[in-house]
């Protein structure tokens, strides 16, 4: 047994977040909150180059078809620094998803252009009313139980402003056809939110991390009554407590990683237990964050609510905890004896 | 990352899967025993571990040298597992075997790893903990049972109090006070005391559950040779932090138990009536046993995670600490919700017509109460982690 990443697994985080921690900072966020599109080339080349667009692609296709262990990391990066552009729907669910699930013409067509990044990659599946980053050069669609990969030209959008000013959701109608569909088995579908549901909780363990160290600093720097406000024993608790469900949030969402790359028979549930737990371990971290933080975090000019926005907008999206809980529940008592 | 177990893992398993499932009669039979009970009762549990000891189970992670196995983590923690399915008896001399034993081979002699590490491997000697005091439970350092040097000898005087097993031991190993002119870390030192000595008196306590778990000791004039202090007179503290971490550890906080726990739970859920159908039928118990779950499973995910950051040489510190606050929080959880799925039944008493499980349902929630104030109250773990694992300041 060996629960830990490889050193070359820990060699590519620490790359990507060096690239992030020059071309992500919070203030590169802001911009993207000002920006039409919400989204900056200069990046993407970055993420290109790192080979990130093409990280889960078969290298066949021109990617370098790694797992989702391999990518887990980055997400949990890509979560701590509130990365604008679209990992999780391109790399982590849509690119893989029309490598599994695209006919032979959809897959000859766009992987390798999906890999170096010329193109880019969304999806809506059941259950999002929203598409994050449907401007994308394609976008599949889960709709009346089929799988379908659409181009622009074949969708009508609809701007959704969200809390988050990075993100950038659209309401979507789309015409398909027999030209659009892909292979659409419930084990594809279920692939497709699986993988979204724990990539989502992984860039929420990232959220939460980062809320946590930038509160963290924050009382150990900051004096009232003349002490550091770190040192009163109500302040050390919160933030034990926050430590103690971060940590094994991140304990949940390697395992899920784990067992989707591996097919697991659990990966299911892995999954439903890794966004139920890091969507509690973040909803800590944010109410916790913003309590320690006092008035200064509650300004539009202190970087907390970027933290604090993206954090809420993902405890959301593709099932909330007590949803997955359901799923959980439903499956002890149909299987478990 | 990869969860399979390797060959020899996977035969050790098989070995010790196929010992119990060959001792599953004895095992039963001393199960029907409380040891509690004393006389011929706790020598079941006392010839069950030489048993144990025989079949080269008793202490597998004992090195070879002194009659373990030298098992890897990831065996210990197979073992555990194992021995918990197999319904196992209570091991009586966990804290020799756990605590005591490992701190001699850090900082004890080689006359006191003679003297005790085969004795407690037999189980021909019992042994207790004699750290918390009435004045000094949290506040650990504060306590005042005293020593003071006569000769060869050191003169002990105190209490100490919440000694499992007291009625039944041995030997205990104690903190006591040899130096007050110093801070209250650096005068105390770490010392075995043989309890039947002159001097040593010890009085049961009678818990919450009516059991007799744990007792008082009371020391008067105890004379105790200086050879039987551990590590340096006056550096007790430091060899207790060690004793602790042992404590605190892995070791306690099985998820195997846990798992088997939230079965029953589980089962008891399907069963238990409320009001027209079955507890299992309220959105709220199944939310609950949703929860129970996740709680359990990423339990045994992060000590996964943690046995492989130890076998890579890792040491286990402050972050014990995490671990213990985790799973004694889970614990108390899990049998609050049983005690609820039981429903106004969740308050009858042993011997009550229509108890479940003759009561025992309330008595493990109560024990899942202590837990989380025996080694270490989850406000001491919290005090730790936020000043040790994230470094906040200690000021006051």
């Amino acid at each position: 047994m060996d629960f830990d990443f490889s050193d070359e697994q820990y060699l590519l985080r620490d790359t990507f977040r060096e690239m992030l921690r020059r071309e992500c900072t919070p203030k590169h966020v802001r911009a993207m909150w000002d920006d039409s599109s919400g989204r900056s080339p200069q990046r993407w080349a970055k993420l290109v180059e790192l080979g990130v667009t093409g990280l889960t692609i078969p290298e066949e296709h021109g990617g370098s078809g790694m797992t989702e262990v391999d990518l887990v990391l980055l997400l949990e990066e890509a979560g701590r620094a509130l990365l604008p552009e679209a990992l999780l729907e391109h790399t982590a669910v849509g690119a893989p998803l029309l490598a599994r699930a695209g006919t032979a013409a959809q897959k000859q067509e766009w992987l390798s252009r999906l890999a170096s990044g010329a193109a880019t990659v969304t999806v809506g599946l059941h259950g999002s009313p929203f598409v994050a980053d449907a401007t994308a050069d394609l976008v599949i669609l889960e709709q009346d139980g089929e799988l379908h990969a659409l181009t622009q030209e074949r969708l009508t959008l609809i701007p959704q402003r969200s809390v988050d000013g990075a993100r950038r959701l659209f309401s979507v109608t789309a015409e398909t056809g027999d030209d659009t569909r892909m292979s659409s088995s419930a084990e594809h579908r279920q692939w497709a939110f699986d993988h979204a549901a724990a990539a989502t909780a992984t860039e929420l363990v990232g959220v939460a991390g980062a809320l946590l160290d930038m509160t963290v600093a924050y009382v150990s720097q900051r004096e009232q009554f003349g002490r550091r406000v770190g040192s009163f024993q109500a302040v050390q608790h919160k933030l034990a407590e926050t430590l103690l469900v971060v940590e094994s949030a991140r304990s949940a969402v390697y395992y899920a990683a784990y067992a989707l790359a591996n097919d697991l028979p659990d990966a299911s549930i892995a999954t439903s237990v890794a966004k139920a737990y890091a969507t509690d371990a973040e909803r800590k971290a944010n109410t916790e964050a913003l309590q320690l933080h006092g008035g200064i975090g509650f300004t539009w000019e202190h970087d907390l609510h970027l933290w604090l926005k993206r954090g809420k907008a993902l405890e959301l999206q593709y099932g909330d905890a007590d949803w997955h809980r359901r799923q959980i529940s439903d499956w002890i008592y149909a299987t478990k004896s | 990352m990869d969860f399979e177990l390797s060959p020899e893992d996977a035969a050790f398993r098989d070995e010790v899967r196929s010992w119990l499932a060959d001792h599953r009669e004895q095992i039963a039979a001393v199960r029907r025993h409380r040891w509690e009970d004393g006389g011929d009762s706790f020598e079941m549990y006392r010839v069950w571990e030489r048993t144990l000891f025989e079949a080269g189970l008793g202490a597998v992670h004992w090195p070879k040298t002194y009659g373990g196995r030298d098992a890897t983590l990831a065996q210990q923690a197979i073992l555990t597992d194992e021995y918990i399915r197999a319904d196992g008896p209570e091991r009586i001399n966990r804290l020799g075997l756990g605590l005591l034993g490992p701190t001699l081979m850090v900082y004890g002699t080689e006359e006191q790893r003679a003297a005790h590490l085969a004795p407690i491997l037999r189980c021909d000697e019992i042994w207790c903990q004699g750290f918390s005091e009435p004045d000094a439970g949290s506040d650990l350092a504060s306590l005042r049972t005293r020593g003071v040097r006569d000769g060869d000898d050191y003169v002990i005087n105190g209490q100490k109090i919440w000694t499992s097993l007291g009625r039944f031991g041995d030997w205990i190993f104690c903190l006591v006070r040899t130096d007050t002119e110093v801070p209250k870390h650096k005068g105390i030192t770490f010392i075995l005391i043989d309890m039947h000595s002159a001097g040593v008196e010890v009085r049961p306590l009678v818990q919450i559950n009516g059991e007799k778990r744990f007792a008082e000791v009371f020391f008067t004039d105890v004379h105790v040779p200086v050879s039987n202090v551990v590590g340096e007179v006056n550096d007790g503290w430091r060899v207790a932090m060690t004793t602790l971490g042992f404590e605190r550890g892995t070791g306690l906080g099985s998820p195997a138990a846990f798992n088997r726990l939230l079965d029953q739970v589980i089962d008891l859920s399907r069963r238990q009536p409320r009001y027209d159908g079955v507890a299992a039928d309220d959105p709220d118990v199944r939310r609950r046993v949703a929860q129970a779950y996740i709680d359990t499973r990423v339990f045994e995910l992060n000590v996964q995670r943690t046995l492989t950051q130890l076998s890579k040489g890792a040491e286990l510190g402050s972050e014990a600490s995490l671990t213990k606050l985790y799973w004694s929080e889970m614990e108390t959880r899990i049998e609050e919700l049983a005690v609820d799925v039981l429903g106004p039944r969740g308050e009858l008493a042993p011997s009550a017509p229509e108890a479940v499980r003759d009561g025992e349902w309330f008595n493990e929630y109560l024990y899942a109460r202590a837990s989380m104030i025996y080694a270490g109250t989850s406000e001491v773990q919290k005090n730790i982690i936020a000043q040790r694992v994230l470094g906040l300041p200690r000021e006051s």
